[in-house]
């Protein structure tokens, strides 16, 4: 039992977990978007592949993977913050802007789609990890790259928390989630805020694509298949809630990742996809609140 | 022996930890006109969220012409007989006046003739035009409903909930926003509805207008039943005249 | 996010003028389609036949997606399930029971009435953005089992799906033959169109318009709005697979594509690119981006990025589509003479 445990479960854990900590930052990139803006950024999954072909490209001109690892997030960053004034902002003031923004983003995924198959071919692509090797820690082997992306995507995590709940940024930005009106005449300067939530959250996106990168292989439509459980974790969390995008997106990655030892992968979308829908069905805000109403 | 239509007993209900409504009781008879008031924050609009159908209560019970309708939901309690209309217009306003009406008055054909043409139902025709003529809207009956003046959407507004022939109906501040003029024909209205026979009960700010109105005041405050009566025992009344005139003289 | 997702004031159930203009361009779309058929048969072209036939078909997938959308304000991003389904039916029907048109519509009516049953009181019961999204992932789910279930010919699909013939008493039409099909599918799509027109003509229609300007309002007038969606999202369902049925007649195979959220995607621009809520607009839509995809198609293999842009600047600055604006315009026209 106590083998089982350690060579079967535990590995499966720790995948789970570095998983985990990568959608996890993708969520919180969704949610953020969401719970400021009222988007749904239905091209969440082209930047999060956008992010990893930006690394590639980084190294491919020489840099070494740490320098693209902290150079893609502000490039994407700025990309976000430009679609937001240039795009997003338009249809925002309109009636239907729900509808509105839900497809301008859809299509811009689309154009981002074509765009990295243009610029990479469809072939798949591979980064080799920066970090090779593994370390032993209570008698496994721990891939070092896997406890590297647990750790620092767990600092980001952190500072994100950090900011949103202990800062005056944070402050700022929640309250104009929860009323925008009463925000601006406070002195927020709303349109920045938003354009910069929007940067922020697809900037995370970028980074969990940079992370995931030497793991997965990076194809033009990594996004379309990875976005799915990002949302699956917000829905699941609530849409909005930072809370429960932590908490959603680690129980649901362990949940994929310790049915992978007993189910086929190809059952474990269809397994998120079905807990996402009983959790609906049973409370249709999620788990948690929404940033600024939670 | 005039009968209840509608009787609200202990009713209750909870936010969290805010009680908006505390136990309240009352009848409202058959064929009057009885008027809810109170100050802001009485608890009028969740008291009448309650008997409408919108909000669970968390206790009590109401009954509508003796049967318990307590916690049903919108479609069965019009099903029943109640109706209401709402205090921040609730209009289809993308849609023309006289399809705000056919929909409403199509509840009178119950599920039958759905996948006909929609002219094929003569009765909720006739009903469509019987309201646009005594509401006065035969000039904009074509017009979207988002394109009315104030007034009009609020005459609209209590013509919808009107259309299913309702026993009893509910409105929610109906002069919401009127002019002088606008009230004065909207109150004629509604006289005239209860001289019909039909059942009504009334959340209003406009205390005058309440008083010439209505046949029994029900006055609320601080989510419970303060006093009731006859109008002019309601005004006279110097406990409803501290809690109501009271907060408005230390404004 | 309550609030029922809706296009705009193109969608508002029309005033009697809009109306015969939005009923003018339907009739000119099939007069333009039998210019186009007599054209092409003349020059003896199959090609553009089948291309054409093939933009019908998806048109009706298009329409499934306007009924939800335009009318019923319901955003479907996983329709293409449906469609794939109907497309996959219809090829088994067609292989191994019997090659006939009428006995394969019949099964994939019958089949997908079930399946867009189950497929709505999962879905149906979510608002707004959450129907979208899990409309969404049923799609992405079932597309890929079927991608990996090997008796479904897993990536490959099914090929060799014999074209029927309907043996009527004084004739043979063969779906083989292209101009036959696509004067066919062109009468099919008629017919549907007129059936949806007629359809919002009634109580039960009119409710749909008014779940999408209104839902709140709709349980105070003694309905209930969940019944409507699910009555709706059935239908949209049997008519995304009555579409896809054809599919495997066009092309002799079906493939798990047919089931991605390309195919989904695709679907919703082709009606805010046509207009929607005109019914017909989903039609022009596909129509005109089957047109550009095949032109832009012959210079490069990136036709996506021009549909998106296309698609983007058509959602920032013609958010009510081609019929949208056509319909008011002809309208102002018609008035002033």
């Amino acid at each position: 039992m106590l083998d089982w445990l350690q060579f079967v479960l535990a590995p499966q854990v720790v995948n789970g977990l570095s998983i985990g900590v990568a959608v996890v930052l993708m969520a919180l990139g969704l949610t953020i978007i969401f719970g400021l803006l009222d988007v749904i950024n239905m091209a969440h999954g082209e930047f999060y592949a956008i992010g990893a072909y930006a690394a590639l490209a980084l190294i491919g001109v020489g840099l070494p993977f740490w320098w693209a690892l902290a150079l893609t997030p502000l490039l994407m960053a700025v990309v976000g913050y430009a679609a937001e004034r240039a795009l997003i902002q338009r249809v925002f003031h309109s009636k239907d802007r729900h509808t509105l923004t839900l497809l301008l983003t859809f299509g811009i995924g689309i154009i981002l789609e074509d765009l990295l198959k243009i610029a990479f071919g469809a072939n798949p692509l591979r980064i080799e990890p920066p970090i090779t090797g593994a370390t032993e820690m209570f008698g496994l082997f721990f891939p070092n790259y896997r406890l590297f992306l647990m750790a620092s995507g767990a600092a980001v995590i952190a500072a994100v928390w950090v900011v949103a709940f202990r800062t005056r940024l944070g402050a700022m930005v929640r309250a104009a989630a929860f009323d925008r009106n009463m925000a601006a005449s406070l002195g927020v300067p709303v349109s920045t805020v938003y354009a910069g939530t929007f940067a922020f959250g697809v900037a995370l996106a970028g980074l969990s694509g940079v992370l995931l990168a030497p793991i997965y292989s990076v194809f033009p439509t990594m996004g379309r298949d990875f976005v799915l459980i990002a949302f699956s974790v917000v829905i699941i969390g609530g849409m909005g809630s930072i809370k429960g995008a932590v908490i959603a997106g680690l129980l649901l990655t362990q949940a994929q990742s310790i049915s992978s030892l007993v189910i086929s992968p190809v059952w474990s979308d269809p397994l998120l996809f079905g807990i996402m829908v009983l959790v609906l069905m049973w409370r249709p805000h999620g788990l948690f609140g929404r940033l600024g109403h939670g | 022996m005039i009968d209840a239509i509608l009787q609200v007993r202990d009713l209750t209900v909870r936010f969290g930890s805010l009680v908006a409504v505390n136990g309240v009781g009352f009848d409202a008879q058959r064929g009057h006109i009885t008027a809810v008031i109170g100050p802001n924050g009485a608890g009028k609009s969740s008291l009448f969220n309650l008997v409408s159908g919108a909000v669970r209560p968390s206790a009590g019970q109401v009954l509508l012409e003796g049967r318990d309708v307590t916690g049903a939901s919108p479609e069965r309690m019009l099903a029943a007989g109640l109706s209401r209309s709402f205090q921040i217009t609730n209009l289809f306003f993308e849609l023309p006046v006289r399809e705000n009406l056919r929909l409403a008055a199509q509840f009178v054909e119950g599920g039958r003739g759905l996948l006909r043409h929609v002219s094929a139902s003569r009765a909720a025709a006739q009903r469509v035009d019987e309201l646009i003529e005594r509401f006065a809207l035969q000039a904009r009956a074509n017009e979207l409903a988002g394109f009315l003046s104030h007034g009009e959407q609020r005459r609209l507004e209590i013509a919808v909930a009107l259309a299913a022939r309702p026993r009893l109906l509910l409105l929610d501040e109906p002069t919401q926003g009127m002019s002088h003029a606008d009230t004065q024909d909207t109150a004629a209205l509604i006289s005239g509805l209860a001289d019909e026979g039909l059942s009504i009960l009334l959340v209003e700010h406009d205390v005058d207008l309440v008083m010439n109105l209505s046949d029994h005041v029900v006055v609320m405050h601080q989510g419970a039943k303060l006093a009731e009566g006859r109008p002019e025992a309601v005004r006279a009344d110097p406990v409803v005249q501290s809690a109501y005139f009271g907060e408005a003289a230390h404004a | 996010m309550a609030k029922a997702l809706s296009i705009g004031p193109a969608t508002a159930a029309p005033t009697v003028a809009r109306r015969s203009a939005v009923r003018w361009l339907s009739y000119a779309f099939f007069v333009a389609a039998l210019l186009f058929a007599a054209v092409a048969a003349a020059l003896g072209d199959v090609f553009f036949f089948r291309l054409a036939t093939e933009s019908l078909i998806f048109g009706g997938l298009a329409l499934s997606v306007d009924l939800l959308l335009g009318r019923t304000g319901l955003l479907p991003l996983g329709q293409a399930l449906f469609f794939g389904f109907g497309a996959y039916v219809s090829a088994l029907t067609l292989k191994h029971l019997a090659p006939s048109l009428p006995l394969a519509l019949a099964v994939v009516l019958a089949s997908c009435t079930l399946v867009g049953l189950i497929g709505g009181l999962i879905a149906i019961r979510a608002k707004g953005v959450y129907f979208a999204l899990i409309s969404f992932g049923l799609a992405q789910v079932v597309s890929k089992i079927v991608f990996n279930t090997r008796e479904l010919g897993a990536s490959d699909g099914l090929i060799g799906v014999p074209a029927p013939v309907i043996h009527l008493g004084v004739a043979n039409l063969d779906t083989a033959h292209a101009p036959t099909f696509f004067l066919l599918v062109l009468g099919g799509m008629a017919l549907l169109l007129a059936l949806l027109m007629r359809l919002m003509d009634t109580p039960f229609g009119r409710q749909l318009d008014a779940i999408r300007t209104n839902e709140h309002r709709l349980a105070f007038l003694g309905f209930d709005p969940w019944r409507y969606k699910l009555a709706a999202f059935v239908l949209a369902a049997d008519i995304a697979a009555l579409s896809g049925a054809l599919y495997p007649m066009l092309r002799g195979f079906v493939s798990p594509e047919l089931m991605f959220f390309q195919v989904s995607g695709n679907a919703v621009i082709n009606v805010i690119v046509g207009g929607s809520g005109s019914f017909v607009g989903a039609l022009y839509g596909s129509a005109l981006l089957t047109a550009l995809k095949s032109v832009v198609g012959s210079f490069t293999a990136h036709h996506a990025i021009v549909i998106g842009a296309l698609f983007v600047v058509s959602v920032i600055f013609f958010p009510r589509g081609l019929v949208g604006y056509l319909a008011p315009a002809l309208q102002r026209l018609w008035s002033r003479r």
